[in-house]
């Protein structure tokens, strides 16, 4: 079932596209997160969603209900969309208490007071904030202020739940063990979730899919692994860590298994294969895609299998980050960047042959 | 040990015990300086203070000899000044609550929905706040005249009634022109606190199923109590203060209020009654107290800060059609607050007799007369010299005051701070007695009674505390760091202070300067008590002709008045680009 809809919609401030025809589709019980770099349009979306901007074309459907459309001029109001959300500074009202915060929107329904004392007490404990019930709501810390908006979100059981950058304000620790205590929590409610972020790994650990975009566009829509190891274009790939990209020609394509297809590639001094989506005739040009996690570095000369790219240079930047070192490698390609096992005795000017496994290599076409 | 050696350390020394000189001259400079400072603080506040309550066991006028007795506290305690008190804080609470509603309206339209023209609309809302209200007084009091004011008129003349519709001089009519003024003054402190609000915490409320309303109700309301709470304190507070309103329309109407019974006590006298009026002025300082202990006590801890998330303010309300009916409100606040009178100025200056209004009744002669009267020009340098001067001294003072009890760690800057408030709970009719007292005290080589001086001083004791107020919100904005980086990059303590601190704080000084200036020129009830012949301001001379019936005369020089504030206004606005402080 979907859950969420947009179909072509654009939201224009004065001159300015923030939204460009925008089409996503939200699955029912899905974390989907909107990532991209700052002020790529994620917040705007996020609010037509809301229903707090108003779409200037296109539609929205939330469930069944087309709640916004700009050619009909339909537009349902942000308090009867019965969505729940999360603001990025919380939006906890500092004149009440912890439990009149996250009875509020059981009030506004006017429920009786017996039940909105049981379900406020119940998503209070959902979010292991029970014995603050009675705190003045400024009166608590960032992470527990943002429990809190959770709290408040969930209470009414939306169908829906909006999150925008919910983690920005916490700090790095504290961020990482409540987006993963969300997650959990997301699973075991099945609640249907849009999550918006700037921090690819936030996405990368949390989310079923990630929409990616930039300008206002989406560039791409794909599980976690796809995006990071199969992106669509330059700019997806750039958008995660910093990647190597190889200038290479196609000399051979044929189809490989699971419906991708297997090139052979050749660069400045070096061949060997890669993945692509589709087929790409000879002689056009590729940037071919290593990760530098996926490359290993050995002592010079050491033979590879015939399934793996090979490149042979002299170490020219070394980087000890503890967990691993930062090796900036000058081949007669290019300087290729390789992140390798901290243990392994490296030192600048050694000379290093490189290999990857042409299964993780990626040619994006330009 | 070697000559040579011993020769360099002596030098040594000798440089070290220079050093501690030099400091100790500086340490001695600065008490010194601090010293002085405490002195003229204690001369423009304690000193009258102390004078009030001397006078007020004094049993003759100021100057002439007497014994000491509680006579005048015994003859304050009557009937007629208990409805007297009761009119008071009567008064000051009729005006505040629809102040307050029209203000909230206001500030709601102007920052937070997308009525059109709001930049030009906020500057005409606002204007009514930098107008002397003895202008307005006056023009009301031609406008609601029962029997030629031109809104009776205009009234009988659409209906054919015999009978006026509106009374000026009644108890509505002090509330109405008062209201003018409180309205703005709430507008001004709410129209920030509305848009320094964090829109989410009302969107929140909407995504919890909350309307438009609703969400007003429990959640914009009670984020703005904090400020409104004080809004309405200070609002309360000024209105015990008011002199104006009560003198022009509850006066005639027989309608006392502390600040006019005093004064005529004073002035309307056979004999001029100063032992109850300074008893008076006791009780007066007396409510001021307990409303600022009462303010303290209220508003302690009670700011809610909202942490603003980051992005583009997107609470503004589209109103649709109706944005037009909220645009027409704001101009029929305009038309009311500003147009009218000043239109009743501009038509009352040009017309022989005030009421009859024909075209063969056009005249420029009041013009001529009041440009051909050499108290009017008296008047005017007198207002402009002190409006100058005054401004400029009060603003120097209040930044020294802030700076010390801000910025410094000195001794005595408590006290410092404390005495420069003080006049804050004197209304201006109180601070003059006090000084009358004072001036009568002192040898008579130091002759400031009768001068401009003496006008000066109470105007620089009535402005300190709002010149401290507006440059400490300055400082406190300025981070410790601009300061200590420069000391650390070799300047010295003045040079810091004229480099860095009144380069970028000279911003607060020019919005307090004219904030100083305008208050110099609207001051009656000050001026009024001090002034002789040969140092009256522009407010004195007003009242003067207005009281010999001289309607036509006081346009004229009201109109001139007005001129200089929308001027003035201009300047400020244009010059110092938005940056209104709210007091
Ligand atoms: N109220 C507004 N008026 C004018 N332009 C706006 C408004 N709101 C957003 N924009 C513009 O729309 C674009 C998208 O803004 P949006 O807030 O959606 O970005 P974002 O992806 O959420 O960025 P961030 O990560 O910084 O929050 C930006 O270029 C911004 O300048
Ligand atoms: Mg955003």
């Amino acid at each position: 079932m979907t859950a969420v809809l947009l179909e072509n919609v654009s939201r224009a401030f004065g001159a300015t596209l923030a939204v460009d025809r925008v089409n996503l589709k939200v699955e029912a019980g899905e974390f989907l997160t909107l990532l991209g770099p700052s002020g790529c349009g994620k917040t705007t979306t996020l609010r037509m969603i809301a229903g707090l901007e108003q779409n200037t074309t296109g539609r929205i459907t939330i469930g069944n209900t087309v709640v916004s459309d700009a050619d009909r001029s339909i537009f349902v109001a942000a308090e009867r969309r019965r969505l729940g959300m999360v603001f990025q500074s919380y939006a906890i009202w500092p004149h009440m208490t912890v439990f009149d915060n996250v009875a509020y929107p059981l009030r506004i329904r006017r429920r009786p007071a017996d039940e909105i004392k049981q379900r406020v007490m119940r998503t209070l404990d959902l979010v292991e904030m029970q014995k603050y019930a009675e705190r003045p709501a400024p009166a608590l810390s960032g992470g527990q202020q943002q429990r809190v908006a959770i709290a408040r979100a969930l209470v009414f059981e939306p169908e829906v739940l909006l999150l925008d950058e919910p983690l920005s304000n916490l700090d790095a620790r504290l961020r990482t063990q409540t987006g993963d205590e969300f997650r959990k929590l997301q699973k075991r409610l099945g609640i249907t979730s849009l999550y918006v972020t700037h921090d690819q790994e936030e996405a990368m650990a949390l989310s079923d899919r990630v929409v990616v975009m930039e300008g206002g566009k989406i560039l791409q829509v794909g599980s976690p692994e796809e995006i990071y190891q199969r992106p669509g274009s330059r700019s997806v790939a750039a958008f995660f860590g910093s990647p190597n990209l190889l200038d290479a020609e196609v000399t051979a394509s044929q189809p490989a298994d699971a419906g991708y297809f297997r090139l052979d590639v050749a660069g400045r001094n070096w061949r060997g294969h890669c993945q692509a989506a589709s087929r790409i005739s000879p002689g056009t040009r590729v940037g071919v895609l290593v990760r530098p996690e996926c490359i290993a570095l050995t002592a010079r000369d050491a033979t590879a299998d015939a399934d793996s790219i090979r490149w042979d240079g002299r170490v020219k930047e070394m980087i000890f980050r503890g967990s691993r070192r930062s090796i900036a490698v000058e081949t007669a390609a290019q300087v290729l960047r390789v992140e390798a096992p901290s243990q392994q005795p490296v030192a600048v000017g050694d000379s290093v042959t490189l290999t990857t496994s042409a299964r993780t290599a990626w040619a994006i076409e330009s | 040990m070697s000559e040579q050696t011993a020769g360099r350390l002596a030098v040594r020394r000798d440089e070290g015990t220079h050093m501690l000189d030099r400091l100790r001259a500086l340490l001695r400079g600065r008490n010194l300086a601090v010293l002085a400072l405490i002195l003229l603080l204690a001369f423009l506040t304690v000193y009258p203070l102390s004078m009030l309550l001397y006078g007020s066991l004094h049993s003759t006028p100021p100057g002439t000899a007497g014994s000491f007795n509680l006579e005048g506290y015994r003859q304050i305690m009557t009937a007629h000044n208990a409805v007297v008190l009761l009119n008071t804080i009567g008064i000051s609470f009729a005006k505040t609550i629809p102040s307050l509603v029209v203000a909230i309206f206001l500030a709601w339209i102007i920052a937070r929905t997308d009525t059109p023209c709001r930049g030009v609309l906020e500057v005409m809302i606002t204007l009514p706040f930098f107008v002397p209200p003895i202008l307005t007084a006056m023009a009301w009091g031609m406008l609601g005249n029962l029997q030629v004011g031109l809104i009776n008129q205009t009234w009988k003349a659409i209906t054919g009634s015999e009978t006026s519709p509106i009374n000026v001089y009644s108890y509505g009519g002090v509330i109405w022109h008062m209201s003018q003024y409180t309205t703005t003054f709430l507008f001004l402190f709410l129209v920030d606190a509305f848009r320094a609000m964090d829109p989410a915490l009302e969107e929140a409320s909407r995504m919890c199923g909350a309307s438009r309303w609703t969400t007003f109700r429990k959640i914009t309301l009670f984020l703005l109590l904090p400020v409104l709470t004080s809004g309405v304190m200070l609002s309360f507070i000024r209105g015990i203060e008011s002199f104006e309103s009560p003198l022009f329309f509850g006066t005639p109407a027989g309608i006392k209020v502390i600040s006019t019974e005093i004064y005529d006590l004073i002035t309307q006298r056979a004999v001029p009654e100063y032992q109850s009026a300074t008893a008076l002025s006791f009780v007066i300082l007396g409510l001021m107290l307990l409303l600022v202990v009462w303010q303290w006590t209220v508003l302690r801890g009670k700011s809610f800060q909202t942490v603003t998330g980051k992005g583009f303010n997107p609470g503004v309300v589209r109103l649709g059609a109706w944005r037009w009916a909220t645009f027409a409100f704001c101009l029929l606040f305009f038309f009311v607050t500003t147009v009218l009178p000043v239109g009743q100025l501009a038509v009352g200056s040009f017309f022989q007799f005030f009421g009859f209004y024909g075209w063969d009744m056009l005249t420029l002669d009041h013009y001529r007369a009041v440009l051909g009267d050499s108290e009017f020009w008296r008047a005017t340098r007198n207002t402009m010299m002190l409006g100058l001067v005054g401004a400029t001294a009060t603003m120097v003072l209040g930044s020294i005051v802030a700076y010390i009890s801000i910025r410094t760690t000195w001794r005595g800057r408590r006290l410092i701070d404390a005495m420069a408030w003080l006049p804050w709970m004197m209304p201006g009719i109180v601070l003059a007695i006090g000084f009358l007292w004072g001036f009568a005290m002192l040898p008579a080589q130091i002759p400031i009674y009768g001068t401009v001086w003496a006008l000066f001083l109470a105007y620089l004791a009535l402005g300190t505390p709002v010149s401290v107020r507006v440059m400490s919100g300055a400082y406190a904005q300025l981070s410790f760091d601009l300061e200590e980086c420069s000391r650390v990059h070799g300047a010295t303590f003045f040079q810091t202070l004229t480099r860095i601190l009144v380069a970028l704080a000279w911003p607060a000084f020019a919005v307090g300067w004219v904030l100083a200036f305008f208050g110099i020129m609207r001051e009656l009830s000050a001026s009024i008590m001090l002034y002789t012949t040969g140092s009256e301001v522009l407010s004195v001379v007003l009242v003067k002709r207005w009281v010999n019936g001289l309607a036509e005369e006081v346009s004229v020089i009201g109109l001139m008045m007005m001129a200089l504030v929308i001027v003035f206004r201009w300047v400020q606005l244009a010059v110092i680009k938005r940056r209104i402080s709210t007091l």
